[in-house]
């Protein structure tokens, strides 16, 4: 699903990627770690086309993003569900409007648009909060709403830089279970944490970062 | 896991009929109607912005209004000029009243009088108190001279201008002479005032511009964490534009009422004097109010220049906006 190959980044003087290598095949789920400022940020930003490499092939879906014109990124980016450590919502939308965004943007109808907010919001248990504004929520409950915005266009991958950090442990897991069903249903899934404690209870394999090099495993597969 | 399993087929078959254009313009209404209900959410500062266009606006569009009608009004006085043509001395009276009968078969003339060499002496005599010095001459120095009251159509002074030379080539005339420079005068005088009018239309309609630009670029500005989020999901430019040209329309067609509004209210105000001024002029001119074409170019013009201060705004706005 994602392929890196002998990617670097620099920015100004400062190197924030070295020769990374690795592979996370179609369908599996892998954790990206490493102290803030080791890479990570940069990693999910080159497959989100916020940035390019400076040397080095990056692909995505069968798709080399180097091809990719300024045009063609936002049909890129819709293939991809992105989850934000600071969730990323829109305090003036509704629960609702919120998730509705991808759809809105793809040119769904209001009616087709409508039944697949509210299979995503079921999917994440807030189906009762879609008329509310996402500043009523808990913390938890804002983080399932970005979920189920990264999810409503059923993409092939989601990313989530970080999708834990502000969550206490319980809720923490109940995020990654959450994660771990949708990868269930084939879905590729890269996550972003420095959370290594609940990263070593759960059997993905890991891609460690340290200062812009890749020290983990380089290959992933998939179950 | 119900979400992601749902089977495609009724769900597709749903999703995928509808066509490119019919998305289009089912999108397109979409963000008229949301475009307008924003434009209820800040009505006092949507207000001061339609207000300053609509005066940008209204001043040139007057000026333009009182021009196109005063050029009406110049028309109209110039029905009092006439040409005089002096004939040679040597030109015998039967003569001269045979080029007085020829001339008044022309078609760009509408009446001729003719005034004998002795009829003229007679009224000079009387008109200038020389009389005198008049009676002492053996032979009258005065010519003939033949009065023309042109034609409506040939009024103007390029026509004159034309009639002149033709009649300065006929036999046994001396000299034409046409009150020219009064004419020529208020001719300068309007153009000089629709140059005056044009220059400051170009100027306000930059103003118009800029005055949308900023406006848009407020917003666009407000919008930032918006713009942002719908970029990372993957918005393309032209869905993030969009909002944003129609807010310019919106401005564009608020403002050319308020301007419209102005006009008309000015035009009131100003009729009673212009009708007394043109009466005294015996002229039964009146001022106008815009007519609906004018009507419908200011519209026209006032929703282009906004859409154009918008869009220029923000293509360079969204640029700077990218999600790091």
């Amino acid at each position: 699903m994602i392929s890196f190959e002998q990617v670097s980044k620099k920015y100004h003087e400062k190197t924030a990627l070295v020769n990374a290598n690795f592979h996370l095949q179609r369908g599996a789920m892998a954790f990206l770690t490493g102290h803030s400022g080791a890479g990570k940020s940069t990693l999910l930003k080159l497959i989100m086309l916020m940035e390019r490499p400076t040397s080095g092939k990056v692909i995505v879906d069968r798709q080399d993003l180097s091809q990719l014109s300024r045009a063609q990124v936002p049909a890129h980016r819709r293939k991809i569900g992105l989850v934000f450590q600071n969730h990323q919502l829109l305090m003036d939308y509704s629960v609702f409007d919120n998730v509705a965004l991808p759809l809105k943007i793809s040119g769904y109808n209001e009616r087709d648009s409508g039944r697949r907010v509210r299979a995503a919001l079921d999917k994440v248990g807030l189906l009762d909060k879609e008329r509310l504004s996402p500043q009523t929520l808990s913390t938890g409950e804002q983080q399932r709403v970005g979920i189920a915005r990264a999810i409503v266009n059923k993409p092939k991958l989601i990313l989530a830089d970080e999708p834990t950090g502000n969550l206490d442990p319980d809720l923490s897991a109940e995020i990654m279970r959450l994660f771990q069903q949708f990868n269930q249903v084939g879905v590729s899934i890269l996550i972003a944490s420095h959370d290594l404690e609940l990263i070593q209870r759960l059997p993905h394999p890991v891609i460690a970062l340290n200062q812009g090099r890749i020290s983990g495993s380089a290959s992933l597969m998939g179950h | 896991m119900a979400f992601f399993n749902k089977p495609p087929t009724h769900n597709a078959s749903r999703t995928q009929p509808e066509s490119a254009s019919k998305r289009l313009l089912r999108e397109h209404k979409e963000v008229l109607v949301s475009s307008w209900e924003r434009l209820w959410r800040t009505p006092l500062s949507n207000l001061l912005t339609w207000l300053t266009v609509a005066i940008a606006l209204a001043l040139p569009a007057a000026l333009m209004l009182l021009l196109s009608q005063a050029s009406h009004l110049g028309q109209q006085v110039n029905q009092s000029s006439h040409i005089s043509v002096f004939l040679s001395l040597n030109t015998t009276d039967e003569q001269g009243q045979l080029i007085s009968r020829e001339l008044a078969t022309r078609p760009d003339i509408a009446k001729v009088s003719y005034l004998s060499a002795a009829q003229a002496l007679i009224e000079f005599k009387s008109s200038s108190g020389l009389e005198d010095i008049l009676s002492s001459l053996t032979e009258n120095p005065l010519p003939a001279t033949i009065l023309i009251e042109p034609t409506n159509a040939s009024l103007s002074p390029h026509a004159l201008k034309k009639m002149t030379q033709e009649l300065r080539l006929q036999d046994n005339i001396d000299q034409v002479l046409v009150d020219m420079a009064w004419l020529d005068r208020l001719q300068s005088l309007l153009l000089t005032s629709q140059r005056f009018t044009y220059s400051l239309a170009l100027l306000l309609a930059l103003g118009v511009l800029l005055v949308v630009g900023n406006t848009v670029r407020l917003h666009i500005e407000s919008r930032r964490e918006e713009i942002l989020v719908i970029k990372l999901v993957g918005g393309t430019d032209a869905y993030l534009r969009r909002p944003f040209l129609y807010a310019g329309f919106w401005t564009g067609l608020f403002s050319a009422l308020i301007a419209w509004i102005i006009l008309q209210l000015g035009v009131i105000y100003l009729h009673q004097p212009l009708l007394s001024l043109a009466q005294s002029y015996q002229s039964d001119w009146q001022l106008q109010g815009l007519n609906w074409m004018g009507s419908l170019s200011l519209i026209a013009t006032s929703c282009s220049l906004s859409v154009l201060g918008a869009g220029l705004a923000v293509r360079r706005q969204l640029n700077l906006i990218e999600p790091k």
